[in-house]
């Protein structure tokens, strides 16, 4: 029980770290993308690499931190670091292409406003991501699920190393493999659990810090 | 693209890299390699095949291994033996589990890995429908039983389904596939399943077909009741011999070879008294043998396997 305790945590630890990571790297990105005026071949390339299969990224990734890689001398490969940049790098373009077209929208209706009213850069910045709030939360909730869910990086990158690199999706892997179903069955079901949960909290402290 | 975004941008990298830096700087359980063996954390990476550590004996020769040397973690990445050994080529674990000859002996040729010891074997076993369509009860050799079941899939009684992913399992099969002169591949009858002993086994279960399997994954499936439709039905044959061993990557970092040398070591002199004896309580027999009684047959067997004789 205690090691179901550990395992959870340090999945939602993983995936919370690689979602704020791939979140203050998404949305400035999304914001500079919503401003352009040709955006759309960018846009669909990024839609297009929404449901990367993240086996393929984990190999990619695998080859890029194995000590005979390229970025060997880190020694990150097997490491909880290498899952949350793996995860990051798989959720970015999912946090992208869900918060470009809510960014974009809202620069429609109020890019000129703020700047007929004066706004400063800053000003107006503030005001457009201030009024694409739930929808920027939506992608961020989005993003966590599909990185707390993900089996292929955790298990390439981070080996399912015990009281180490085990997060919840590997757990239920190996406990399959083991034969032991009811188990992975209660792991599989905090799971979602968790998803759901934070998703409401997201939802209530939205709703406590708006303005 | 003004300057302006372009210096944005790298600042953002120079941030997300900074946080990284830092979250690694805060993370306890970093790698730390020192020569002051008491006092600081070892961490040595073993990558095995997953029928090993998936009956959990490697979990607890390492916490066994942790009363005597509590600084050196093990950590165990289970994947299938070819995978395990190319991680190993690698240059990603410093230890490899394997029970796969044929491929260990290649990559002892590549002087990838050495100071191998063979720790402990098994037998593989077949497994098929209760009613033994193929009747390899009564089979002389497992050479005698494939061909039977190969007669009876012909018929089309029944199915074989193969591991089909490279694995040391995989692997033999297809040298008895081989050394009774068929070719199974694209036989309507030969499924290939491309996946671990336990799916393999379940698929079996629901199709009601033969299978090679390894021991310790058939005896805890049986165990826990998953598999009611298929039993044991071949097993104890020289040519069906299963066995594993350990070996030191070579291109290992200097400072972790002693450590992992012990764990081998220690493995090696207390096989009769923990690989022996595991599994005793929970299945009534021992899931592997040590090897350290018949070291000299086997070491035979070995070759016999890696050569392909």
């Amino acid at each position: 029980m205690n090691e179901i305790i550990d395992i959870t945590l340090r999945s939602i630890w993983i995936s919370g770290c690689a979602t704020l990571i791939a979140f203050f790297i998404g949305i400035p990105l999304a914001y500079i993308l919503a401003y352009r005026r040709r955006a759309e071949l960018i846009s669909s390339i990024i839609e297009s690499l929404v449901g990367i299969p993240t086996v393929v990224l984990g190999l990619f990734l695998y080859f890029l931190f194995s000590k005979s890689g390229p970025l060997g001398f880190l020694n990150l490969l097997y490491t909880p670091q290498a899952i949350i940049i793996g995860e990051s790098i798989l959720i970015i373009p999912l946090i992208i292409s869900t918060s470009f077209r809510i960014l974009k929208n809202t620069v429609y209706i109020y890019g000129e406003f703020a700047i007929a009213i004066g706004a400063t850069k800053t000003q107006k910045m503030i005001l457009i991501l201030k009024e694409s709030y739930l929808g920027l939360l939506a992608s961020f909730t989005m993003a966590f699920s599909r990185a707390i869910g993900e089996l292929g990086i955790a298990l390439m990158i981070g080996g399912n190393i015990k009281d180490f690199t085990r997060v919840m999706t590997t757990a239920i892997a190996l406990g399959v493999s083991k034969g032991e179903f009811e188990s992975s069955l209660l792991l599989g079901c905090i799971l979602v659990i968790i998803m759901i949960v934070i998703s409401v909290i997201l939802r209530i402290i939205s709703r406590g810090i708006k303005y | 693209m003004s300057q302006k975004r372009i210096t944005s941008i790298l600042l953002m990298i120079i941030i997300f890299l900074a946080i990284l830096n830092f979250i690694q700087y805060i993370n306890p359980r970093k790698e730390t390699i020192t020569s002051i063996p008491s006092q600081s954390e070892v961490r040595i990476r073993v990558s095995t095949t997953t029928s090993l550590y998936a009956t959990g004996l490697l979990d607890y020769l390492a916490s066994q291994f942790n009363k005597l040397y509590p600084n050196v973690k093990i950590d165990f990445i289970a994947v299938g033996s070819s995978a395990a050994l190319k991680i190993a080529e690698r240059g990603d674990a410093c230890i490899v589990f394997s029970h796969a000859p044929e491929l260990e002996e290649q990559y002892i040729e590549k002087g990838i890995i050495d100071y191998g010891r063979i720790i402990a074997y098994n037998y593989f076993i077949i497994v098929g429908p209760l009613d033994d369509l193929a009747g390899i009860k009564n089979a002389s050799s497992a050479e005698d039983a494939f061909r039977k079941i190969y007669e009876a899939c012909e018929s089309g009684k029944t199915f074989f389904i193969s591991r089909g992913d490279n694995s040391g399992t995989h692997i033999r099969e297809l040298s008895i596939w081989k050394k009774i002169g068929i070719d199974p591949h694209g036989k309507s009858w030969y499924r290939e399943a491309g996946t671990g002993m336990d799916q393999v086994l379940i698929m079996s279960n629901e199709m009601k077909a033969y299978t090679l399997s390894d021991t310790g994954t058939y005896l805890q499936f049986k165990k826990e009741g998953r598999l009611p439709n298929i039993e044991e039905l071949f097993s104890n044959d020289s040519s069906l011999i299963n066995i594993y061993s350990v070996y030191i990557v070579r291109n290992c970092s200097s400072d972790l070879i002693p450590y992992a040398r012990a764990f081998i070591d220690f493995i090696y002199y207390n096989q009769r008294d923990i690989i022996g004896k595991f599994g005793i309580d929970k299945y009534g027999i021992p899931l592997f043998i040590p090897a350290i009684d018949k070291e000299k047959e086997l070491a035979c067997e070995w070759l016999k396997i890696a050569r392909g004789y």
